[in-house]
Parts: C-alpha cells; sequence; structure tokens
C-alpha cells in the first residue's frame, strides 16, 4: 500500500492515539508503586509513545513528499 | 516532581486528543508547530522525565521490600543488635535511611545504575516467570564487593586510621580480602535469625 492512500489525517489519528495510550500507561505506572510499574512503563508506555512518535515523524515526511510532488498545490488533508 | 511530570502528561494527552479528534486543524501553520510540541517534544519529555522518576524511585527502600522476597532483608535492618552491618548502617544513618538498599548493593560504575536495572529486571523476571527464590538463598552474583564500602569509608578517618584496615589497604581495594567474608564484618542480614529476634522500634 502507497502512504498517499493512507492520508495525513490517518497518520496523525493513529500517532495521537499512540502517544495517548502510551502517556495513560506513563501515568498508570507513576501512580503504582510496585516493581512491575518499571516493566509496564519501559516496555509498554515507552514502546507506545515511541511507536506514536514515529508515526507523526513519517507522516512528517509523506507530507514533505506529497507536498514536492505536486509543485505545493495539494493539500496532503484533502480527503481521498 | 511527580506532579509536574504528570501535569505535563495531562498536557500531551490534551493536545494529542485534539489532533486525534480533528487532525485537519493541523493545516495552519501555527497548528503544525502545535502538533510538533504535542506528538513529538511533550513526548520525549514525558519519557525522559518519566526514566529518571522511576530510577529515582527505585533507589528507595520500599521499593526494594515491595517484592515478597526482599521483607525479611528490609526487616533485617530493624535487628536491636549493633554487630549486624546492614541495621547498624540503617539506625545509624550512616547510610540515608529511605535509599538503604541502593547505597550498599549500588554499582558505583560508570554504568553501575544501567546494571543496577538489568539485575532488577532479571529479579522481576525470576519473581513472576520462574520460581521465586527462597528469601535465604539468595546470593549476590559475584559476592559483596569492596568497593561498595570504601566508596563511603575510603578515606574517613576513623577507618584509615584503624591499624587493621591500614594493613591491609592494598588486599581490600584490589578486592584480594572481602570485608564481609573474610571473618572481620561477617554478620550481614542474616535472615535466618530474624525469627524471635529483638527489634528496634524507632521512638520507643
Amino acid at each position: 500500500m502507497k502512504l498517499g492512500a493512507i492520508g495525513m489525517g490517518r497518520f496523525l489519528r493513529v500517532s495521537s492515539a499512540l502517544v495517548i495510550l502510551g502517556l495513560i500507561v506513563e501515568i498508570i505506572s507513576l501512580l503504582w508503586f510496585h516493581p512491575l510499574s518499571f516493566v509496564l512503563f519501559a516496555f509498554v508506555g515507552v514502546i507506545l509513545i515511541g511507536l506514536g512518535i514515529a508515526v507523526y515523524l513519517v507522516s512528517l515526511l509523506f507530507a514533505a513528499q506529497q507536498h514536492a510532488g505536486t509543485g505545493g498545490a495539494e493539500n496532503p488533508f484533502r480527503a481521498k | 516532581m511527580i506532579g509536574v511530570l504528570i501535569t505535563l502528561i495531562v498536557l500531551s494527552i490534551v493536545l494529542a486528543s485534539i489532533f486525534l479528534v480533528r487532525p485537519r486543524v493541523t493545516e495552519g501553520t501555527g497548528w503544525k508547530i502545535v502538533a510538533f510540541i504535542g506528538l513529538c517534544v511533550l513526548p520525549v519529555l514525558c519519557i525522559v522525565l518519566g526514566m529518571g522518576t522511576h530510577m529515582q524511585r527505585s533507589e528507595q527502600r520500599r521499593f526494594c521490600v515491595s517484592c515478597h522476597v526482599m521483607v525479611p532483608y528490609g526487616q533485617s535492618l530493624y535487628l536491636d543488635d549493633a554487630k549486624f552491618l546492614p541495621a547498624q548502617h540503617f539506625q545509624n544513618h550512616r547510610v540515608p535511611p529511605e535509599t538503604a538498599c541502593y547505597s550498599c548493593h549500588a554499582d558505583y560504575t560508570i554504568y553501575g545504575p544501567l546494571k543496577d536495572k538489568i539485575q532488577g529486571l532479571k529479579r522481576i523476571y525470576m519473581q513472576y516467570v520462574t520460581t521465586p527464590p527462597n528469601p535465604a538463598s539468595i546470593r549476590i552474583d559475584g559476592g559483596f564487593k569492596n568497593a561498595q564500602c570504601l566508596h563511603c569509608h575510603l578515606g574517613a578517618r576513623d577507618f584509615m586510621e584503624n591499624p587493621v584496615h591500614s594493613a591491609m589497604m592494598g588486599s581490600l581495594t584490589s578486592e584480594q580480602m572481602s570485608c564481609l567474608t573474610s571473618g572481620c564484618h561477617d554478620s550481614a542480614h542474616d535472615i535466618e535469625q530474624l525469627s524471635g529476634a529483638k527489634l528496634w522500634r524507632p521512638g520507643q
């Protein structure tokens, strides 16, 4: 599947959802005083947040590519 | 610290929620910057501060004794007998009481905190995946290093001026002779002796 078929809005939604989930996991890990809370933070929270950031950065690359491909005329947010 | 971090996390969640519900707001230049802050800068900051908070928290005594197998080791700090080294250090505040375990069991090297954390993860694995060990059978990998004692005692006047210590300083610093197992300071936690032992109750 080409990145262009996915759409910038979808990328942002997925990225936001992953970041929010990761941050919620981080809050739980901070409020839970237990040795497993570090495991929860490091192996669930950080991975979710990291994935969210990665998806966001990919979306920036996709937007830049699309912008360059259309000579700046096409808005990557327009519905596909 | 934890309050600031939670505030930052909530702020990040609020910002990320805007882009979850209305991703098209990022069409505006200003919102592009907000999106970069909300989906990249703040989450990275939350990870870094969260890692720092968890590392600090894992240095606390109550964190160590929150594992069942460590409970008797925590109790041994209250033994009412000056010959037990950990109890003596803890009760007389020779180590910070809140970080008593970490003060003596940390690996004081450049990658020490990382090594300690990996050791901790191995213990969590043993606790939850394999069979948890009998508390009395727990031994430190490679034995208790003199470096952990010398980190504080080396250079201290009463330690350096003690003729027994000064006579064997080379052997102690090179780890040829152990502070604990050479017969000089061999009463450490000894949790087998806990049952029926008199315990110190602060304030009584």
